[in-house]
């Protein structure tokens, strides 16, 4: 009989809100994260909204310890360290509570490119520099080389290094457990939950701090994602934009932030007395191995995600009270998450609660996923579903109930949470009431 | 701090390294002392030694190669405990050498 995992605290940073108390009221009240991208001038662009973190809602540098730890952290590893700090102090667990053995850190990370601000915009210059110096008008990489030499800072480069969310989580938590980190992108964050699961369980750790974090809000990476015409253009409608399952939704909209679970082998978590917030109760993996930007129209590996989850957590379609989807908004995943709902739940789906957060906080890439199973834990906890909205007339092939707009009142004993990641990685969460 | 008289972009030399080393090991500049080993009393780590020598480069306004600092140590603190012996007025006269060097190498 395998021995429980207890989630026993939750830590976000989110467009919407920092911490369970914050993250849970906005979500319970549909409030949008989404604006004008206000990070950099994106005059011009096709997109030119995001779910941005508003850096005035807390103060960051107060979770680093010593404060100089800061200087090698980019902006999603800042975001990592607080909502990991935040996730402990959630769980009331003291410093001396853990053998640092038994203690280990996975992180969803490792976005598109460097996502630090300056850094870019120092490479960006002194590229321009250097064609403008060299005789040719083209890159001059030895003119490029002494100007980046001279303007760089040696500490720059090595902030963008995406193992390194991890590392300083578990430098601030002295975590000298099993240490990884996951860059399977769209769904990097349940995937870094689930393998933190998978930790416990095999009697790697006792304690692990798993989640995502991710700082995309930079030029480089919105046009990554713009170019392939993943993203949302409603420039106009900000708040209104990421509208999954929505007959007018026209791409995702990328946001940032982090989330952070502390999950706890039950015989530990008993003996310290925590406060258990629900039960991690099972992790499926797939890939659909078929292309990059394209999932399987049969959903084929998105369904059996689903059906591995459901087997690891012991639980029947029947028995599902709530699915927090991956739901991004694009035209093709809303459809063929819908069909991979119902492939796996059978006659049950058309029962089952199915929403998108994103449709508040936009997609926070390989944060998502990690902040979306805080999201059904509090939800759960708190005995309410967080809506789907901007839902004014579902496409036609997107007919489950979708918690259209207003959160609901529910005390589900079981949900899921999805992710589906470009590449064709599928991953979903199970968690049960404790 | 030395009483050295070197000025570097209108300020004394001492109060220039001083400031430098607050800002890399992101201490108030009061805590920058004479004698302070920058490593074993103020917090420094090996990295803080390459941020350190970027900024004096800033500072001093010519290029000064992380190998040149590393030169330094060797050729005057080999065979001694740098955690210990590493300390503002060390930095100082790295800076007062290559500014020399500096000046001989400038027409």
């Amino acid at each position: 009989m395998r021995e429980r995992v207890a989630v026993t605290g939750i830590g976000v940073v989110t467009p919407i809100g920092w911490g369970y108390d914050a993250f849970g009221e906005a979500l319970r009240a549909g409030r949008s994260g989404v604006r004008r991208i206000g990070a950099f001038d994106c005059t011009g662009m096709q997109t030119q909204i995001a779910a941005q973190v508003d850096d005035s809602t807390g103060d960051l540098l107060s979770w680093v310890e010593p404060r100089k730890a800061a200087k090698l952290m980019s902006r999603s590893a800042l975001f990592a360290v607080a909502a990991a700090g935040m996730a402990r102090r959630h769980a009331g667990l003291s410093r001396d509570a853990v053998d640092p053995e038994r203690f280990g850190v996975v992180v969803g990370a490792g976005g598109m490119g460097a996502t630090d601000l300056d850094l870019l915009m120092a490479q960006a210059q002194a590229t321009i520099d250097s064609a403008r110096d060299g005789a040719s008008g083209a890159w001059d990489i030895p003119t490029f080389v002494r100007i980046f030499t001279e303007r760089t800072n040696p500490l720059a480069p090595l902030r963008g290094l995406p193992n390194l969310a991890a590392a300083h989580v578990a430098i601030q938590h002295d975590a000298r457990g099993p240490n990884a980190t996951i860059t399977t992108a769209c769904c990097a964050g349940t995937q870094a939950i689930g393998e933190g699961l998978r930790l416990i369980q095999r009697g790697d750790a006792d304690i692990v701090l798993a989640g995502g974090t991710d700082a995309a809000v930079n030029p480089v990476s919105v046009l990554g994602f713009s170019l392939i015409g993943a993203l949302s253009r409603r420039n106009d409608d900000p708040a209104g934009a990421s509208r999954p399952f929505d007959r007018a939704r026209d791409g995702f909209v990328i946001g940032e932030g982090a989330g952070f679970v502390v999950l706890e082998r039950e015989s530990f978590a008993r003996a310290r007395q925590a406060r258990v917030l629900a039960e991690l109760a099972g992790y499926g993996a797939t890939c659909d191995a078929y292309r990059i930007t394209d999932e399987r129209p049969d959903a084929a590996g998105a369904t059996r995600a689903i059906e591995l989850t459901l087997r690891d957590a012991g639980l029947t379609p029947a028995e599902v009270d709530y699915i927090n989807a991956h739901g991004t908004g694009t035209r093709m995943n809303d459809v063929t998450e819908t069909l991979a709902i119902k492939r796996s739940l059978g006659a049950h789906a058309a029962g089952v609660p199915v929403s998108s957060t994103k449709s508040m906080i936009g997609h926070l890439l390989a944060a998502a996923g990690a902040v979306e199973l805080a999201a059904t834990v509090i939800g759960m906890t708190e005995g309410f579903l967080p809506p789907t909205i901007n839902l004014g007339e579902a496409d036609e092939e997107c007919d489950l109930d979708y918690v259209p707009n207003v959160a609901r009142t529910a005390k589900p004993a079981a949900a899921l949470s999805t992710s589906f990641g470009f590449g064709g990685q599928n991953a979903c969460l199970g968690i049960r009431r404790w | 701090m030395s009483g050295n008289s070197t000025v570097v972009g209108g300020r004394p030399l001492d109060e220039v390294i001083r400031r430098i080393i607050a800002d890399v090991l992101v201490i108030a500049p009061d805590a920058v002392q004479p004698g302070k080993a920058l490593v074993q009393d103020l917090g420094a780590e090996s990295i803080d030694f390459l941020d350190l020598v970027f900024q004096l480069e800033d500072a001093l306004g010519f290029g000064v190669p992380y190998q040149r600092w590393q030169r330094y140590v060797a050729a005057n603190y080999t065979g001694k405990d740098l955690a210990v012996v590493l300390t503002p007025e060390v930095i100082e006269a790295f800076a007062v050498e290559v500014m020399a060097e500096q000046a001989l190498a400038a027409p």
